[in-house]
């Protein structure tokens, strides 16, 4: 896997590439929890280049999402591939999270 | 019972009636004398009744007394019957010619009395003591050729025993065996067997009785059939040993003994369990290059000591390492100078073969005892087994893969490489290949973070398995009993407040794969992930 940051019109957008999975789903975490600390409260995963995406992947939106959650912020997924969007249909997490087509829809709608 | 000897039987035999006459009346009434009066005559009173004895002129009309030497020499019934010439002529040649002949003796005429019945009497008891002789051979011969009618009772009793048909599993592409025995002269006890107790684990055994003949051979058929039996329902080497060593101790009465290898060696995980009862150490080849003895030791030699619990040690045997077992007939051969072949050249041998087959490697250690041992006899069984498992093979429309991992996080990194060499080798769509691989993450994670216990050194058997018609992915541990199925479902409709993430790697394997299923075999779970390949 991996992973960058940049920062479009007050969005912190996180690139990952490869796979988030129980191997990688720490290194993701700790990145995430690092933009947290320092305040930015907007944060879009972009999953253009992801491959799949696990539980321990899950795992990790599920628990960026509830600390922004607490703390007034936002976090949206987009450009996901068919099998990381079943997988998010199987979860349920197509209905709980944030979902948009593309990078411009969901910078659109921050 | 009073002595009642018999009283031998002397044939004369002149063209001079007064000469029988003469010799009659010495020899009797101590022998039995019968006259012939020529050669015809003769032979034909010594075919109808053997005498012990025969008196032979030589110048007789027709037929001489050469002629008539020769034909008895030739004949088996009257060969060994001594004969004396008897004869006027007194020349020195004559003699000679009698002797070549195989005349026991000559006499020349006038025959005097004490001379002649010291002669005949001499030769008789030579005759009786060969004839004595020649008995005592024919009994000897007959005792000989009995036992070594045993030893080949008993060599063939070893032999039809063995598994000797190789490949051993022609349809089993995930292991190699073989195997061999190269019997010494006599009988030396080894044997060997390889057997499935089950679908996944395969039973290895190498033994050597100890003594020859009919009666070490049933005891290694017994021994042999014994293990067998056991290891159907019991798959620990310990257990197995110690119930077999029970047996043969308990009812034992000829104090024969066996010295035993057996390993039972599960084929998706490559877990090895052996039990080593007194036999020489076997090696494994290591994928690493290293060459490492098995010398733990679990017990006696079997059929000992009544009531021995013997144990078992365990390790892992990866695809491509291969257990090399035989019995000290290898490491104790000798050469013509009686050194032994010892366990360093063997182990040069071993090190020294890089690849090929478990078949190539069995003939080249073989290859390298007999010329070593070249010109001396062997003097005891020699039998080698190599057993390895095997990385990957495939068949034209079937293709399979298997390999184990560590059970540790970072090893799921592996099987995805292994997962990609397979789909693209067999055309696999990448979607479904990232459904494995989130299937496999979340199912291996379980496994190690769930079903194994910590501080062991456990592993976790992995196999794909391709057709046209479907991907096949095989997970198997060695963890506590854990169905899939029996994974309470969160609930997928609450609130990102009150989710919580438990469960739902169980649902992602469920829900991604066609077909999933799960049984529990050999005290392993196998979890199987299918997907189909031909989508409508």
């Amino acid at each position: 896997m991996e992973i960058s940051v940049r920062e479009v019109s007050g969005v912190n957008i996180v690139d990952l590439s490869g796979s988030l999975d129980t191997n990688t789903s720490q290194a993701a975490e700790d990145e995430v929890n690092n933009l947290i600390s320092a305040g930015h409260d907007k944060i879009l995963f972009n999953f253009k280049e992801l491959d799949y995406i696990s539980s321990s992947g899950l795992r990790v939106l599920l628990a960026t999402a509830k600390k922004l959650k607490v703390s007034g912020g936002l976090m949206k997924v987009c450009s996901l591939n068919s099998v990381v969007q079943e997988v998010f249909d199987i979860s349920g997490f197509a209905g709980i999270l944030n979902l948009a087509s593309d990078e411009e829809e969901a910078l659109a709608s921050f | 019972m009073a002595d009642v000897k018999k009283k031998f039987t002397v044939l004369a035999v002149d063209d001079t009636p007064e000469n029988l006459d003469v010799v009659k009346g010495i020899l009797t009434p101590e022998y039995v004398v019968k006259v012939a009066i020529n050669g015809p005559m003769a032979l034909k009173i010594a075919e109808k009744q053997t005498p012990d004895l025969i008196l032979l002129d030589i110048m007789m009309p027709g037929m001489n007394g050469y002629e008539v030497c020769r034909t008895l020499k030739s004949n088996p019934e009257t060969r060994n019957v001594p004969v004396i010439f008897l004869t006027a002529m007194d020349q020195t040649s004559d003699e000679a010619s009698g002797f070549e002949l195989g005349a026991a003796d000559y006499i020349t005429k006038p025959v005097n009395p004490p001379i002649l019945e010291a002669r005949v009497r001499t030769h008789l008891a030579l005759k009786v003591s060969m004839d004595e002789l020649q008995k005592a051979y024919g009994i000897i011969k007959v005792q000989k050729d009995r036992m070594e009618d045993e030893l080949n009772v008993g060599r063939d009793i070893q032999m039809s025993m063995l598994p000797l048909e190789f490949p051993a599993f022609p349809d089993r592409d995930e292991l190699s065996v073989h195997a061999l025995l190269k019997p010494a002269r006599e009988v030396g006890g080894d044997f060997y067997d390889f057997f499935f107790v089950n679908d996944d684990e395969i039973c290895l055994v190498v033994g050597d009785v100890s003594g020859k003949g009919v009666p070490a051979a049933l005891f290694m058929a017994v021994t042999k059939t014994m293990i067998k039996t056991r290891a159907m329902d019991d798959h620990s080497p310990a257990s197995i040993i110690t119930r077999v060593n029970d047996e043969m101790s308990a009812d034992n009465p000829s104090c024969m003994f066996v010295t035993l290898f057996i390993a039972i060696c599960n084929i998706r995980t490559g877990e090895f369990r052996f039990t080593n009862a007194g036999h020489n150490p076997p090696y494994i080849k290591r994928n690493s290059g290293g060459l490492e003895q098995l010398d733990q030791r679990h017990g006696p030699i079997i059929g000992a000591v009544e009531g021995m619990a013997y144990k078992e040690s365990k390790i892992k045997l990866l695809p491509g390492e291969t257990a090399f077992i035989f019995t000290d007939g290898v490491t104790e051969a000798m050469d013509t100078a009686s050194q032994l072949y010892s366990d360093s050249r063997l182990e040069n041998v071993l090190d020294a073969t890089k690849s090929g087959t478990v078949e190539d490697l069995v003939n080249e250690s073989l290859a390298s005892v007999e010329s070593f041992a070249e010109g001396a006899e062997q003097a005891d069984d020699i039998t080698i087994m190599a057993f390895c498992l095997n990385e990957e093979s495939g068949q034209s429309n079937h293709h399979q893969t298997q390999f184990v991992i560590k059970a540790e996080l970072p090893e799921i990194e592996r099987i995805n490489g292994q997962l990609d060499g397979f789909a693209e080798k067999h055309n696999i769509p990448s979607d479904i290949v990232q459904k494995f691989k989130i299937a496999i993450d979340d199912l291996v994670t379980n496994i190690i973070s769930h079903g194994l216990k910590d501080g062991d050194d456990q592993s976790i058997g992995v196999r794909f398995e391709g057709s046209e018609e479907q991907m096949v992915v095989e997970i198997i541990d060695e963890g506590m009993p854990f169905d899939i199925f029996e994974t309470a479902k969160p609930d997928t409709t609450l609130s990102i407040e009150d989710r919580e993430i438990g469960g739902l790697g169980i649902l992602l394997v469920n829900e991604l794969m066609d077909e999933v299923a799960y049984k529990r075999r050999n005290n392993t779970n196998v979890v199987r992930l299918i997907m189909n390949l031909r989508k409508e």
